[in-house]
This record gives structure tokens, sequence and C-alpha cells, in this order.
């Protein structure tokens, strides 16, 4: 006897998420594309601070209190970022004086690169270690080989991470879906499914659109930030566009989704931290270093209020250590 | 010990001085300028096949030379202030160290592979074959690329203007510059007579 077996669709909260992940898209791409310097603004004004106190605090949550067998991955990457960072905020505002050849400034970007890429790569052969029957040596020949382009190719290198660093976030929302909703990864994986093909229509619809105005420092930052010197050929409006699509869905990820699917990564539950709520643990410490982190997002609203430009500027010196510190809680997931 | 901290203090206090010296970053944007249009000179070309020529000359007469040279002037003014935003080109240091580690990444990237055991297993051995392949004729294709055309086409003569030459599209040779006292330019071609196989 045959049994029939019908089966009813029901609306879930993977639904939800996908539904709501496309139509934002959709509505960000169409507003996005009709006005980018604007949005450009408007997007980094409200969000950019908020979403870096948002990884600070998601990354605080993350942080073992010992590092026990991960102490030399941890030093590593830890003190990867400070170097690193240190090192970039000098270049970056050391740069502009007249110490300065091209030729310089260029062998001086392309060896930080190197330093970045090796550093990755040490920071993945380590995390192979740890894990049983893994040898992550492959990470060496790729980093050497990413150092290469870096040398020979070192504008398009940077242009590259501009475009890559949005998708930093949507990776670590993957890994963190796989460990504490694994209901929404199909879901999930159809809404990044979904972002090429947001990204062709604007190119469809933007390529032929004439380059955005550069009247003002402002406006020329943005284009330029987006690689319009870098790629002449192809329309700054749609450059900017594209940039500024992919930083909102990275903005969108950190301050929304991550929080939605890790319950750890919520700011006010503050027991969820190892190193505030465990035994020896530093309270204070990070009371006071989220204190500083609310401060540091009032003191870049106000920044912006003043004088955008300049703010703007700083901003994106410093925002290099919260790509930097992705790395290590990304690698360490894997 | 005191004495290193003192002078390394010393040293840190003398460059702060130094240091506040170096004029500010340029905060205007560094525009690239729109390239005008060069206004350039139409004249007329007499191009003349000369049995008796043994150099291609290229004769310019002088009132056209001075034409030139004011646009040249011109440029010269211009290309002061373009210098600075051109786009550079790839530096021998770059050459050095982008080949030393894309070496280095050949030798990373052999040494894992055949450490890792993969090139023991028959899609190992594949792709060892696929990658030599792929070389030799990446190879083959640079040195095949980088074949020039025929005599004919690298000689300015009267045989650049066959037929069987402008299936390339372009070509070039030795061409002697002149200033002549005509109003009009003109290109003498060294046009050889062919030589008849011998019976």
């Amino acid at each position: 006897m045959q049994e029939i077996r019908v089966s009813k669709f029901e609306w879930t909260s993977a639904h939800t998420l996908l539904a709501g992940f496309l139509l934002a898209c959709a509505v960000g791409a169409f507003v996005i594309g009709a006005a980018p310097l604007q949005m450009s603004i408007a997007t980094i004004f409200l969000f950019a601070g908020i979403h870096n106190f948002m990884e600070f605090r998601y990354f605080a949550a993350r942080m073992p209190l010992r590092w026990g067998r991960s102490w030399l991955f941890y030093t590593v990457g830890i003190g990867g970022v400070v170097m690193l960072a240190a090192s970039y905020i000098t270049l970056y505002f050391a740069g502009g004086n007249w110490l300065w050849s091209l030729d310089s400034w260029t062998a001086s970007i392309a060896t930080w690169n190197t330093a970045f890429v090796l550093w990755l790569a040490v920071m993945l052969f380590l995390r192979g270690r740890q894990r049983p029957q893994s040898n992550w040596s492959w990470a060496f020949p790729i980093a050497f080989l990413l150092a290469a382009l870096a040398w020979i190719v070192p504008q398009y290198w940077s242009l590259s991470l501009v475009y890559l660093h949005p998708f930093m976030a949507m990776w670590f929302l993957e890994r963190q879906i796989r460990r504490t909703k694994p209901e929404w990864l199909r879901a999930y994986h159809y809404c990044l499914a979904s972002i090429p093909v947001f990204l062709v229509v604007l190119w469809t619809a933007l390529s032929n659109q004439p380059d955005l105005s550069q009247e003002t420092n402002l406006f020329w930052r943005i284009s330029q930030h987006a690689g319009s010197e870098i790629l002449p050929g192809v329309s700054s409006h749609l450059l900017v566009a594209m940039h500024v699509f992919l930083e909102s869905i990275h903005y969108f990820v950190w301050i929304l989704l991550i929080p939605l699917v890790d319950w750890r990564a919520v700011p006010w539950k503050l027991s969820e931290i190892p190193l505030f709520a465990r035994k020896g643990g530093f309270p204070k410490v990070v009371i006071g270093a989220i204190m500083v982190s609310l401060l540091l997002v009032v003191a870049l609203w106000s920044g912006f209020a003043v004088d955008y430009t300049g703010t703007r500027d700083i901003y994106f010196a410093f925002a290099m250590a919260h790509v930097l510190a992705e790395f290590p809680f990304l690698i360490k997931m894997l | 010990m005191k004495q290193l901290i003192c002078l390394t203090a010393m040293i840190l206090l003398c460059s702060l001085a130094g240091f506040a010296n170096i004029a500010q970053p340029d905060k205007t944007p560094k525009r690239v300028p729109t390239p005008k249009a060069a206004p350039g000179i139409v004249t007329t070309m007499d191009i003349k096949l000369d049995r008796d020529a043994t150099q291609a000359r290229l004769i310019i007469p002088k009132s056209q030379l001075k034409q030139l040279r004011a646009e040249l002037a011109q440029f010269d003014d211009e290309s002061d202030d373009t210098a600075a935003v051109t786009t550079p080109g790839v530096s021998r240091t770059q050459t050095i160290m982008s080949g030393l580690f894309l070496s280095l990444a050949i030798v990373f990237g052999g040494m894992w592979f055949v450490r890792s055991g993969k090139a023991a297993t028959k899609a190992g051995k594949s792709l060892v074959v696929i990658a030599v392949v792929a070389g030799v004729a990446s190879a083959a294709t640079y040195v095949y690329a980088n074949a020039g055309p025929p005599p004919e086409a690298r000689t300015i003569n009267g045989k650049m203007f066959s037929q069987a030459v402008h299936i390339y599209g372009f070509g070039w040779g030795e061409v002697k510059l002149e200033a002549g006292t005509e109003d009009r330019i003109r290109l003498i071609v060294p046009d050889p007579k062919e030589e008849k196989p011998s019976q």
C-alpha cells in the first residue's frame, strides 16, 4: 500500500531572513544607484561608528579569558593587529610630505601589504596546527603569490581590499550561522548568491552613466576611494554605487544580523563576555573599553557633523585597525 | 644604559623638531586634468615612390616645423602640472621583489604539493601534467606573440604598400627626418626594382 505524503509549506524565520535580505538589497540598490554620493555620506555618517562598536563587542565576546594552547595564535594575531595598524597609520599620515618620493611610497605600501599577507599565512598555518590532521602550509605559497601581486600591481591590490572587505562580514555571519543558527544556513546561502545578481543589475544600469561630480574635495575623495583613478575607463557613478552597496550590506550584517544570530553579540549582555563574567576576568577593563568605544561613536558623529571630510579621512585611517582585527577571529572560526 | 636612554631621548626630541618643519600634506584634490585636444596642424603630404632612393625620407616644411615647435613649448608648460599625477610605471625594485615572491610562491607551492602526498595520487599526477602542458603552451604563446611581421612590413619601401602587407595593418622602418623649403610634407619611399629569378 502506497503512502501519499503531502508536504505543507510552512513560513519559517529562515524565509523571513531571505525575504528581508532581498527586499533590503533591492531597496538599497535602487536608492544607492540613484544617489551614490549622498548615500555614501549618509551611510558612513549613520553606521560607520556604530558598526565598529558592534564588531568590538562581538570580538570581546569571542576572546577567551585564558588563551591556553592558542596563546601563540592570539599573540601573533593581536601583535600583528597592533604592529600593522600602527605602521599603516604612520604611512597614511606621513605619506603626504616631501620626504616621500613616489618610489619610496610605493615600496612602503608594498612592504606593508607583504607583511600583511605573511601575517595571515602565519595565522592560517598556526590554526591548521590546532586542527587534527590538518596541514595548512598551503597558506605560504598563496601568501607569496599575493605578495608578488602587491609589488607588481599595488594599486589594484589596494583597491581589491576595499571591495573585498565588505565580504568579510558576510563570511563571519556564515561561520556564526553554522554554529548557532544552522536552520538559517540554506536561506543565507541564497542571500549570498543574490549579491552578484544585484551587482550585475547595478553594472547594467549604471555602466553608461557619466562620471560623478568632483567639484568638492569630499566628492573627489569618495570617487577616489571607490577606485575612479585606478579604473578611469569605468563610470565613477557605478564604482561608488557598487562600493556603497557592498559597504551597506557590511554595516547591515554587523549591526543587525550578527546580533540576531548570536545573542552573545548583543551589546548589553555583558554576562556573555568571558573577560567580564568569568572568575579572574577584568570586568572594569571591559566596562571601561565599552564606555570608551561608545564615546568614540558619539565623537565620530560629532566630528562628522562639524567637518565631515576631515573626520572621514581620519576615520578611514584608523578603520584599518578594525579590518585587521577581523582576521584573527575569522581564522580562529575556521 | 642611562647614556643610551638619554641619547635615544635626545635624538627623538631633535627629530620631533626636524619633522615639525615638514610641510603639511596638500589638502587640495589632486585631480587628473582633462587633457586638452591638441590643435594640431592640418596639412598635405605627398608620398613618392623613388627607384633611386636608398633610404626613406620625411621632409617637413620649415614653416610647419615652427608651428610644431610652438605647440611643443605649450605642451612642455602643461606637462609640469601633469607630471605629479601621471600613473607611475613599474620600478626596478617592484620587478625584483615581485619576481622574488613569485619564485618563493612556486618553490613553496611545489614543496607543499610534494610533501602533502597529493603528487602521488592520480589526480595529483593529472594536475602536474596539466600544469606542465599549460606552462609550455603559455611559453609558446609568449614566443609566438613576440614574433615580428615579415621584413616587408619592417622596412619603409615600396613593398609596404603591397596587398600582402596590408593584412598586418601596421609597419615600421627607419626614416630620415629633414627640414624642407617646400610648403607640403613629402615622404620619399625607396622603391627597389623586383629581382627577377634567374632562369
